[in-house]
């Protein structure tokens, strides 16, 4: 497809971009990994004494149980990625449905129930949400993950109402609905296509968010239940850093800053590819 | 013959347009006199607008020189430019309507311009914003002067500029199409006032326009424009008689051709 | 009029909403108190009693209709675990997170506008690229590595060693400023590159329009565009964006401030109630977020009436 090209193009000639594709793909590889079972396998083997200093068996040191933070921070990309890839993948979706929907049916009770909905999400204080779905799910595992998507959706389904308003009154869309074509299909086939690049843009900022939120909840013990993610180890490291021992804190938060800081180079990256009139501003 | 007012030498502006720089105004020259009022005529985007604002220092990618009254403003550093504008070379705007800030007041407006260029103190100014209303013609200035700039019509926004522009008796104002975007009548109403205000002050106009019966009707010479080129230039009615360039020989025929219809 | 009424209208229904959603999840599955307060060996009729006090015996409708008519009437009740009441607490616990979280919240916003606008200014040149490059790197930092961090290298003696560790023993302005300090900076830093990007991207909109070229063209110094006209015409999105984060700020972003720092403020008072299920310090809580939101956005409302001649 031209566009495809001409944002392929558009990508090669930012260098930050580039940096934050291929830091993206390095992160994605790791995951990858980890996931066939080849890395990070050994996260939670305590085969080591307590806090010990970075050496040839352990590169990064050891915790209070003794066991490997490379290991653990390898591991967390895997966690990261389930997490980031699961809110996104879902949170943009149900945006782009939602969204679709309010700004098709746009001034109709429709519209008007899925913006109460999204005034109403957006008015109660999110991790008082997170805390109580995640009460409510009795401590399951994808309590966060439920509640970040009932949360994330709400932007991308503003910006994808507000787009399909648009395409509404465009000359294909008008076209397709004089020869008959079911609503539904006009939405599928012509108008949530023409949203794609919102939908990429918004993923790539969901990704970040949900990784963000994840620390966070995992320090308030609502994250991650098993399992290991670098919001647990700087949830470890609070107490540890108190007393001296930096190595998990810094694994963590430098591996969650550069993967962090590649998508946001990313997304940047894709919101200029994708509207070059705003990149020249 | 005196030296002119404003004396422009191969004006360039360049965009970046996609890519590579693209010259929408290419070396064009021409002179002002004290007084003198000269078109600038050519087709929509043949370059009118850049052009006035390049004499205005508003484009940062412009070359050649632009004197007036001897000194080169394109030579002139940022700070200095800025005393220069508004004061000795002014401009009216194509779209009246976008022109004012919309959040002040229009007497403010033109207060600041005072402000800033005659050192007038906060009363002094609202004052002489209010007799600059008077001149552009308002019966009311008094209720203009408290007014948003939305609460007036584009004819009413176009004088409050032309007040602003010619606060300071420039030597030189760009007007750039001040009435296109007006009905008939409110076109007619502007454009006397504007010029009689020039005339009184002596101000040089530039008059850029696409209408060959404002061309006809108000300017002393016209220049032609075609796709950032000054094509030909000559006095109004030389260049009505016998029109040098086929270009303008063609906007001629097509300006006679709509009369006709 | 019609106006009025429909805010109202609307007001209400985001106070419904929200009020139910939260019911449903922090009332309806939320944990069971009874056992936590009936104490060991307790009889059914003990059991009862309590399930009988705590409302847990009624049905679902009826358990929200009392939730909500409590709520409006302002009976607020006492916290099932101290015994306190919610207003108390409240009263005791709501001035702590202002006082904790106002400083870094302006200043978040005051230095996110002026950023902003010195970008802007320079659209393109090192320096906007420079502000640029600093915000994307500002957010992508974790909330919790700013907060540690900053907490090691100004309160610790692997750091400056200037500032307490954690606590709030605020008894006059000297040790306000030395506890409010360290968490005023995490929240800077945390929402600086936000509110940077946020408002440059706004500035550079506004700078492009018609009447900024007016300005420029009699004479305006780029100062006098920028911190004047440009600023002036970017109030109504600013005050949007500042009003909207005032109640999330307080209670979401004190939640984790304090948390972390172990003081005594609403959003860790909030938190606490969601995991021990104290039900009358929770519904009050995110019943009154509500009520602010829906007063906030009157409030915007009518601010907008007063920076923005337009808005009729
Ligand atoms: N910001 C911009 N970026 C790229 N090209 C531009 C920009 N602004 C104007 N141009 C191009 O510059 C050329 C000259 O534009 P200009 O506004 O000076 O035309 P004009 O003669 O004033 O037209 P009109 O009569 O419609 O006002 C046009 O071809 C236009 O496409
Ligand atoms: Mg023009």
């Amino acid at each position: 497809m031209n566009a495809e090209r001409r944002i392929w193009g558009q990508l090669r000639d930012d260098p930050a971009g580039l940096a934050g594709l291929v830091v993206v793909g390095l992160f994605l590889l790791v995951a990858m990994a980890v996931w066939l079972g080849l890395i990070g396998q050994d996260w939670s083997a305590a085969d080591g004494a307590r806090w010990e200093t970075p050496g040839p068996d352990h590169w990064f040191g050891t915790n209070i149980l003794g066991q490997d933070i490379f290991e653990r921070a390898i591991y967390s990309v895997r966690t990261a990625f389930e997490i980031g890839l699961v809110v996104a993948v879902s949170s943009t979706l149900l945006g782009a449905l939602l969204g679709a929907l309010a700004g098709w049916y746009s001034h109709s009770w429709v519209d008007g129930a899925i913006l109460w909905l999204k005034g109403v999400l957006d008015s109660i204080p999110f991790y008082l949400f997170v805390a109580a779905v995640a009460f409510a799910l009795q401590g399951k595992g994808w309590a966060m993950h439920v509640a970040m998507i009932a949360t994330f959706w709400t932007t991308t389904g503003r910006l994808v109402r507000a787009e399909v308003m648009k395409l509404k009154t465009r000359e294909f869309v008008l076209a397709a609905r004089t020869i008959g074509l079911p609503d539904a299909l006009i939405l599928g086939r012509h108008v949530l296509p023409n949203t794609i690049h919102i939908l990429l843009v918004q993923a790539s900022i969901a990704f970040v968010a949900a990784i963000k939120t994840e620390v966070i909840l995992s320090f308030l013990g609502l994250g991650v239940q098993d399992g290991v993610s670098w919001g647990l180890m700087l949830a470890e490291s609070t107490q540890e850093v108190l007393a001296g021992h930096f190595s998990n804190f810094l694994a963590a938060s430098l591996m969650l800053f550069a993967l962090l800081m590649g998508f946001n180079l990313l997304a940047d990256a894709l919101q200029d590819a994708f509207d070059p009139k705003q990149a020249s501003q | 013959m005196k030296s002119p007012v404003l004396a422009v030498r191969d004006l360039s502006v360049f965009l970046q347009d996609g890519g590579q720089p693209r010259a929408v105004v290419d070396t064009i020259s021409f002179e002002l006199h004290e007084g003198e009022i000269l078109a600038l005529v050519g087709e929509s985007g043949c370059g009118k607008t850049k052009t006035a604002e390049a004499l205005m220092g508003l484009v940062p990618t412009a070359a050649g020189s632009i004197e007036l009254c001897g000194t080169n403003l394109a030579a002139l550093p940022e700070a200095r430019l800025r005393r220069v504008r508004g004061r000795d070379i002014s401009m009216v705007f194509q779209e009246p309507l976008t022109a004012l800030d919309p959040v002040f007041r229009t007497g403010n407006q033109i207060a600041d311009v005072f402000r800033r260029h005659r050192g007038l103190g906060r009363a002094e100014a609202r004052r002489a914003a209010l007799e600059m209303l008077q001149r552009v013609g308002f019966a009311d200035a008094g209720h203009v002067l408290r007014s948003y700039p939305h609460e007036l019509s584009g004819g009413m926004r176009q004088r409050v500029v032309i007040a602003m522009a010619m606060a300071c008796r420039p030597r030189v104002l760009v007007a750039d199409e001040p009435t296109t975007a007006l009905d008939v009548t409110t076109q007619a109403q502007v454009l006397a006032r504007l010029t009689e205000m020039a005339g009184e002050a002596g101000t040089a106009i530039l008059l850029i326009t696409h209408d060959l019966g404002i061309v006809a009707h108000y300017c002393d010479r016209a220049a032609v424009m075609r796709m950032g080129r000054i094509v030909e230039q000559a006095g109004v009615d030389q260049l009505f008689a016998q029109p040098q360039h086929p270009y303008t020989a063609a906007l001629l025929g097509a300006a006679r051709g709509n009369l006709l219809s | 009029m019609l106006y009025a009424l429909r805010k109202a209208v609307y007001g209400l229904l985001l106070i419904l909403g929200v009020t139910f959603i939260s019911f449903v999840l922090m009332v309806w599955f939320g944990p069971d108190q009874t056992y936590t307060l009936v104490g060991k060996n307790a009889s059914a009729e003990q059991i009862a009693e309590v399930r009988h006090q705590l409302g847990y015996d009624q049905p679902f409708m009826q358990r929200y209709l009392d939730y909500v008519t409590d709520l409006f009437t302002l009976r607020l009740g006492s916290s099932n675990a101290s015994g306190e009441q919610v207003s108390r607490i409240l009263a005791r616990t709501v001035p702590v997170s202002l006082a904790l979280m106002l400083p870094g919240f302006v200043l978040g916003n005051l230095l996110g506008i002026a950023l902003g606008l010195a970008a802007a200014r320079r659209r393109g040149q090192w320096a906007d690229r420079l502000i640029s490059a600093l915000s994307v790197t500002g957010m992508s930092i974790s909330f919790l590595v700013i907060v540690i961090a900053l907490q090691v290298l100004l309160s610790t003696p692997y750091g400056l060693n200037l500032f307490p560790v954690r606590g709030w023993q605020v008894t006059d302005l000297p040790s306000y400023l030395s506890y409010v300090a360290v968490p005023t900076l995490s929240l800077v830093l945390v929402t600086l590159g936000y509110n940077t990007r946020f408002y440059r991207a706004i500035f550079v909109e506004e700078a492009a329009r018609d009447h900024i070229r007016t300005a420029r063209a009699f004479g305006a110094s780029p100062t006098v565009v920028m911190w004047k006209h440009v600023l002036k015409n970017s109030l109504v999105p600013i005050i949007t964006r500042v009003m909207f984060s005032i109640p999330l700020v307080v209670i979401s972003g004190s939640l984790l401030i304090e948390s972390y720092f172990g003081i005594p403020g609403v959003g860790k008072v909030a938190f606490d109630a969601i995991t021990s299920g104290d039900q009358p310090v929770l519904k009050a809580v995110v019943g009154l977020t509500a009520a602010a939101f829906v007063l906030i956005q009157i409030a915007t409302d009518l601010l907008y009436r007063l920076v923005d001649p337009r808005v009729a």
